[in-house]
């Protein structure tokens, strides 16, 4: 066992075990919780860090060894090029969203089970992306979905919670169960359930290899939120308590996309999916121009941002859709920057929530000069959002353009194009009826906690950084294209 | 009388145990605490002298007793048989020891332990038997021993109605048994339970009847109506035994006795297929209207039950040993987590009298470890991994889908589908686990109980195990395997 095989188990080690020290502490670690779960997620993104030069060199960590010898089901756990984006956004925005949560969250005696779940819900999202067996994908997989719907149905906001939590469990639970099937009929192709075995090919009898496609790609819509798949997505944003929609949002949401880029894409050839090119574009089209249309007529903020996620999600699954080069970069590249932009808004409307106790944006406006810090911050985002270069949805946008344009159907990418301006639509309001305008009678604005202010300034400085430097995240993200649809690019 | 008499000891010595139980309880007045502990150690005795015909069946070798002409046999033991008999004596030392506590409030408590060693003592018999008398005596003892547990708190009017309708619908079971008996007996000549040979007509009548009186005792729908009123309003611990073990373990004879009989695999398939879905979307569907606990447990029996029987069915069908596998593996992760939630439902209500859903608000306050394990019982069978009902349902799917076929796919909907409509009611039940109790219950509910540790102890070993069995599957998948050839060879 070498050193990057530490670092590895490291990554999901730490949070791991902070959630068990928590668990043990009880109303003890109350006080101390933010700190032991941010310091284990601090760990974890380290790791991360630490592994990156392992991979430039051209490794990729990995340990397996067999867990249920009679059926071939392995305990394996691997790190390579496709995974890495996606296990450096979670890592990244479960610290920011444990930092945030210090000056957000009262502590109490329940304390240390929030952070605790927090960190299990981390555990499930970077188990999701490192795990190499199909087993050990869909217990994490589904860790994940428990881990939240716990922190919904506790720590949620309004009397909506338990039906909200039904609702979110049992809509991604369906999308679970379909992806369950596909991956079983996978493991009983290959007799085992290691990834090596699928890497080296898939047997599959031919009239098995669509339906598994097909089955693969509404499970991870239904994560990612497709439209008509999106519905649970509006209502658990809308009553989870902050971070856990932090994380909700700009980490669980593109496990779906890593989903989509590890099985069909990851496992099958280009000849096999292409035909489910053109209904991926459209699916990701209609649900683009939808949720931008949603949150033009949402009146809760968290919901507003809740409904450009589904927009968003809209923009990844066209460029996956696209199966160009550029088009799966700038969706990959989409992944991280929305991650950025999407917590930094959400942070910006849990400022406001707090700041003035409102969340129904008729009831505010004229913020400008009483929070100009809040009201900058969200400009930034709001600009992001809306693709504005210099920020850096503006990159990653452009090459899923470009990869659309790059395909035969330029009627749909010229729809995509034109669909964003739906997006500059409902960011811009979004800034102007809350910052801008005249102040409604009454209302009041408290002061923040520098714990939840600090994080909202760091990403949108990141996100202006990431659109000023891309080189270095596009060279990450354009490695992990060897390892799609068989290298054929 | 000849064979290995192994077979016969662990019987003997839960009878023996009955009769020691009860001497000391009636006439020496023993103190329940007492009692509890001696049950549970005659359990654990019974299983000690089980365990050599464990390790034969698990070798290959099918052990026999007795002699009955023409090379026949009293009793026989294969792994099947044996794993339902090691879950049944296992279950019923937790249950003995969880009494211990959770009757110290009855004044009939003496009656309460020979009665369940009997019910198990005729459990025994019933999956090891060899031949139909034999199988009908312990079936019979069983069913007797099971009406008066369901009717054991007998102030209490509904635990005496649903005694009663346990008893009739029981009584047409057996008697629809015994009806197919005299067919098979008048036709062949024989009342052996492996008979060689294509059944005639008049054998292929006993058969159904057997199988129609087996199906009753097993919740078959729509032969399944006594089972929510008995198991529901049976004490905890007995519906624990009832739910985990006694319906299954007549599951598993009527298995026996269709393919040992010689009705063909893929017909006994096909049958059992069509019930079981019809069983899990009406056990589900019932389940979610439910606003008392152990009833809605009850009808997530009676769907849980259909699961192993679809994926047994879909094994006999096609063929597929994976899939009968898998039947038996959900049956003992059924059987543990079932218990479990049982046991849990039972500490709540002894502590604060819960019987509705509603009424379990605030365990997590309460007793906070009944509440993890409860949630654990309810999570397992909800099928989250990694715990033993994801397990389970991961192989049924393998299984299926190794079926291949345009029944297995249709199945595989209808269970995708049923999975999903079973969440619409543990989910509720455990957010009530961890939501704060309604206001007007307040008052001396907010200081935490003192869990005994006479129920603390069985709950946490069924909970350790739930997970045990989830996150090291393969001993018990090894075990299951092993079931599955057996019944697989057994049918034609």
């Amino acid at each position: 066992m070498d050193a990057n095989t530490l670092w590895l188990m490291t990554i999901l080690g730490a949070p791991l075990l902070g959630a068990i020290v928590l668990v043990f502490l009880g109303r003890r670690g109350a006080r101390a919780a933010g700190w032991i779960a941010a310091g284990a997620a601090a760990i974890s993104l380290i790791a991360v860090l630490v592994l990156l030069p392992a991979l430039e060199q051209g490794l990729t960590p990995s340990f397996g060894f067999q867990w249920i010898p009679a059926t071939n089901i392995r305990l394996a756990m691997r790190l390579d090029w496709l995974g890495f984006p996606f296990v450096l956004t979670e890592a990244a925005v479960t610290l920011v969203a444990l930092v945030y949560s210090w000056g957000y969250h009262h502590v109490d005696e329940r304390s240390s089970y929030f952070y605790a779940l927090l960190l299990l819900f981390a555990v499930g999202m970077s188990g999701t992306t490192l795990a190499d067996a199909t087993f050990l994908f869909y217990i994490f997989w589904e860790l994940m979905l428990v881990a939240s719907a716990v922190l919904i149905a506790l720590w949620g906001e309004g009397e909506q919670r338990s039906a909200v939590t039904l609702k979110y469990f049992i809509f991604t639970h369906f999308g679970s169960l379909l992806v369950l099937v596909g991956l079983i009929t996978l493991f009983n192709a290959t007799g085992t359930d290691a990834f090596s075995a699928l890497r080296a090919g898939v047997a599959l009898a031919p009239n098995l290899v669509g339906p598994v496609i097909a089955l693969f790609l509404i499970g991870f819509s239904v994560k990612m939120a497709i439209f008509p798949l999106h519905l649970w997505l509006p209502d658990a944003h809308t009553v989870a308590p902050m971070p856990v929609t932090i994380m909700l949002a700009a980490a669980m949401l593109s496990m779906g996309t890593y989903g989509v880029l590890r099985f069909p894409m990851g496992f099958f050839s280009r000849a096999e999916v292409t035909r489910f090119a053109v209904p991926m574009m459209v699916a990701g089209i209609v649900s683009e121009v939808y949720g931008a249309l949603m949150a033009l007529a949402a009146q809760d903020i968290k919901r507003i941002i809740a409904y450009s996620s589904v927009s968003q999600m809209g923009y990844i699954l066209f460029g996956l859709g696209t199966l160009t080069y550029n088009g799966v970069i700038g969706a990959t590249l989409h992944v991280i920057y929305h991650a950025t932009v999407k917590a930094l808004l959400f942070m910006c409307a849990g400022l406001v929530i707090r700041a003035t106790k409102r969340r129904r944006i008729v009831e505010l406006g004229g913020l400008l000069n009483a929070m100009p810090v809040v009201a900058l911050c969200t400009g930034v985002g709001a600009l992001a959002i809306a693709g504005t270069p210099p920020f850096s949805i503006f990159d990653s946008e452009w090459m899923i353009f470009s990869g659309g344009f790059h395909t035969a159907h330029i009627g749909l990418s010229t729809l995509t194009l034109f669909g964003s301006l739906f997006t500059v639509a409902y960011a811009l309001w979004f800034v102007g009826r809350i910052f801008f305008g005249a102040r409604p009678d009454g209302l009041t604005v408290d002061p923040v906690p520098l714990a939840m202010l600090a994080p909202t300034v760091f990403l949108a400085l990141l996100s202006l950084i990431e659109g000023l430097v891309p080189a270095p995240v596009f060279a990450w993200v354009a490695r992990e294209l060897p390892l799609l649809l068989g290298g054929s690019w | 009388m000849s064979g290995d008499v192994s077979l016969v000891l662990p019987q003997t010595c839960l009878v023996v145990g009955s009769v020691l139980v009860w001497v000391l309880g009636r006439l020496l007045r023993t103190r329940n605490e007492a009692l509890a502990l001696l049950t549970g150690f005659i359990f654990a005795a019974a299983l000690g002298l089980l365990s050599p015909v464990i390790r034969l069946t698990q070798a290959g070798v099918l052990p026999t007793w007795g002699h009955m002409g023409l090379g026949g046999a009293y009793l026989r033991a294969d792994p099947g048989a044996t794993m339902v008999a090691s879950i049944a004596l296992s279950l019923g030392a937790l249950v003995a020891v969880y009494s211990g506590c959770y009757l110290s409030l009855d004044r009939r408590y003496e009656t309460f332990y020979p009665l369940l060693l009997w019910l198990v003592t005729g459990l025994l018999g019933m999956v090891l038997a060899a031949d139909l008398f034999n199988l009908y005596l312990f079936c019979e003892l069983m069913s007797v021993a099971a009406y008066v547990l369901v009717a054991f708190r007998r102030g209490d009017d509904t635990a005496i109605e649903a005694g009663f309708k346990y008893l009739v619908m029981g009584s047409a079971g057996t008697v629809t048994m015994l009806l197919g008996i005299s067919f098979v007996y008048r036709e062949t000549g024989s009342i052996l339970l492996l008979q060689p040979g294509t059944p005639t007509t008049w054998t292929r009548v006993g058969i159904a009847c057997l199988l129609v009186g087996l199906a009753i005792k097993s919740a078959v729908v729509p032969l399944h109506s006594w089972l929510p009123d008995a198991h529901g309003r049976a004490p905890s611990s007995v519906s624990a035994m009832l739910s985990g073990i006694v319906v299954p373990s007549a599951f598993y004879v009527l298995l026996k006795v269709g393919l040992g009989l010689g009705l063909p695999a893929h017909e006994l398939g096909t049958l059992l297929v069509a019930a079981s879905l019809l069983g899990m979307t009406v056990g589900n569907g019932l389940a979610l209207v439910q606003s008392h606990t152990k009833r809605l447990l009850a009808y997530s029996t009676i769907a849980q039950m259909a699961y192993v029987m679809f994926s047994v069915g879909i094994g006999l069908r096609f063929g597929v040993l994976a899939a009968s596998q898998a039947g038996f593996f959900l049956l003992l992760a059924h059987a543990v987590m079932k218990a479990l939630a049982f046991l849990c439902k039972g500490i709540c209500h002894f502590y604060w009298g819960a019987t509705t859903v509603e009424q379990l608000r605030g365990t997590a306050a309460r007793l906070p470890s009944v509440a993890v394990a409860f949630a654990v019982a309810l999570a397992g069978l909800a099928g989250v991994p990694p715990l033993a009902g994801f397990v389970g349902k991961w192989f049924v799917l393998i299984g299926t889908l190794q079926s291949a076929h345009i029944l297995g796919y249709v199945g595989l909907t209808v269970f995708i589908l049923n999975t999903l409509l079973a969440l619409g009611y543990y989910l509720p039940v455990l957010g009530r686990l961890v939501m704060q109790p309604a206001a007007q219950s307040s008052g001396d509910a907010e200081s935490p109980f003192e869990l005994s540790p006479w129920m603390g102890v069985p709950v946490a070993i069924l909970g350790g195990l739930v997970a045990a069995i989830g996150l090291h599957p393969a001993p018990w998948l090894n075990w299951s395997a092993q079931a599955g050839r057996f019944l697989g060879a057994l049918g034609r």
